[in-house]
């Protein structure tokens, strides 16, 4: 899996690219955890997961988002997922986690 | 194998209203204007196959008991049943007739849990009032006795469980191990749910393998242990999962209430490389069209994140029989 992040108008942008499954899971959370607490540090307080280089998620990654929110919400940090593909974007309809995260199409209307 | 399912309802039976029911012959009605039925059977037929189960039929709302039928019944092989719901009414009655007409009466019960979705069909299971009927209750608990007597005492039911004329056993099974017992061999797992759970793993001389694992929670903090569940569910010819709420529900607003989601229950059998799936364990909440789109949704999950395989995703309904 690969992961790069940037800052953007003192927030995280974290572009992890590929897919999450079993395999990929446990990097995926590493990276989360590393990317909530840049966010942390940034003016910003907030960390924006790009979903566009996701091919797709199972359980695993997504309640890896699940295990990063609360400890974004611990450390004050507002978490959005944005640009997910049409797959991802099914996968959070299904699993209803639309319902737990905000969801954006672009970068820009998730800071 | 065949796999009967008796009762497919999560945590308390439900029954549709005439509301419900209404809804049902209006939305038939509608798919049918301009059509004309020649006879009662014409129009059985238009409802079996051209309505949606949704319209047509009903999931049921009877709560969780499964029979497995292995082995030779007709050569004395005894009745395998999985977990004692309301559902366990409908199936005693049947059995009492398929003794009648020779069945061993011998039932070996195999108990997930003692909540009482799971044990209250067993003071209205007749079979219990035979007195040539043998009945062993196997169990993970070793409080199975327990639960049942309590059930039956006098606050709660007026007939106590001494007054049952079967001869009743109970056997405490233990995870790891594999059990003879019947035509099958079981291997047990613990799971996580209050006051624990565990999932069975039959397989019969042929090899067919049917996996029972209902009112099972996969915690966030425990990923790493769901390898072994998958290997529990390997190669499975059909896994019975709780699939009771969205993954969001079970990660937010219903985290430790012991249940499973249709994602995770795609996953493991994914990761156990599983033929087929039954959703089971249906939310008491649901209609009919809401078990019905869960159950679509689960299949276009199934397909968006399958990676050998397909994985067959059935709904588990009242009625459903599966042969293996
Ligand atoms: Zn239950
Ligand atoms: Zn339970």
């Amino acid at each position: 899996m690969q992961w790069s992040s940037a800052q953007l108008q003192g927030c995280i942008v974290a572009s992890p690219d590929g897919r999450v499954d079993e395999a990929t899971a446990e990097a995926f959370t590493e990276h989360l955890v590393s990317s909530v607490t840049l966010a942390a540090d940034c003016a910003g307080k907030k960390l924006i997961v790009d979903l566009a280089g996701l091919d797709y998620m199972s359980s695993r990654g997504l309640r890896a988002l699940t295990l990063a929110k609360r400890q974004a919400d611990a450390a004050g940090v507002a978490m959005a997922l944005a640009r997910p593909n049409e797959v991802m974007r099914e996968i959070l309809a299904i699993s209803r986690y639309d319902k737990l995260f905000a969801v954006t199409d672009t970068i820009e209307t998730a800071i | 194998m065949l796999v009967r399912f008796w009762g497919t309802r999560g945590s308390l039976p439900v029954a549709a209203t005439a509301t419900i029911v209404q809804d049902k012959v209006a939305q038939a009605l509608l798919a049918a204007s301009g059509r004309s039925f020649a006879d009662l059977d014409e129009a059985r037929s238009f409802a079996r196959n051209e309505l949606d189960f949704a319209t047509s039929g009903t999931f049921g709302g009877a709560t969780t008991c499964v029979e497995i039928e292995a082995g030779d019944p007709a050569a004395g092989d005894p009745f395998i049943i999985c977990d004692m719901g309301s559902g366990l009414r409908g199936f005693g009655l049947d059995a009492m007739r398929r003794c009648s007409e020779g069945h061993a009466r011998t039932y070996h019960f195999f108990m997930s849990h003692l909540h009482w979705d799971h044990i209250m069909g067993f003071p209205f299971f007749v079979p219990a009032f035979d007195p040539n009927a043998h009945i062993v209750i196997h169990s993970g608990h070793e409080d199975a006795e327990t639960a049942l007597r309590r059930q039956q005492e006098e606050i709660s039911f007026p007939v106590s469980f001494d007054w049952l004329r079967a001869r009743i056993e109970f056997v405490t099974l233990k995870p790891g191990e594999t059990y003879r017992i019947g035509a099958v061999q079981v291997e047990v797992m613990e799971q996580h749910h209050s006051h624990s759970s565990f999932g069975y793993r039959f397989t019969d001389a042929s090899g067919k393998v049917a996996v029972f694992s209902t009112d099972s929670e996969h915690k966030l903090e425990k990923m790493e242990g769901e390898a072994d569940v998958a290997h529990f569910f390997r190669e499975a010819d059909l896994v019975i999962c709780d699939t009771m709420y969205s993954l969001a529900d079970s990660v937010s607003m219903k985290e430790d209430w012991g249940h499973s989601s249709n994602i995770v229950a795609i996953d493991l059998c994914h990761g156990g490389r599983a033929k087929r799936l039954a959703l089971f364990h249906h939310e008491p909440v649901y209609s009919d069209a809401d078990i019905a789109r869960m159950h679509a949704e689960s299949m276009r999950y199934e397909e968006l994140t399958r990676e050998h395989d397909p994985l067959e995703v059935l709904c588990a309904y009242d009625g459903l029989e599966v042969q293996l």
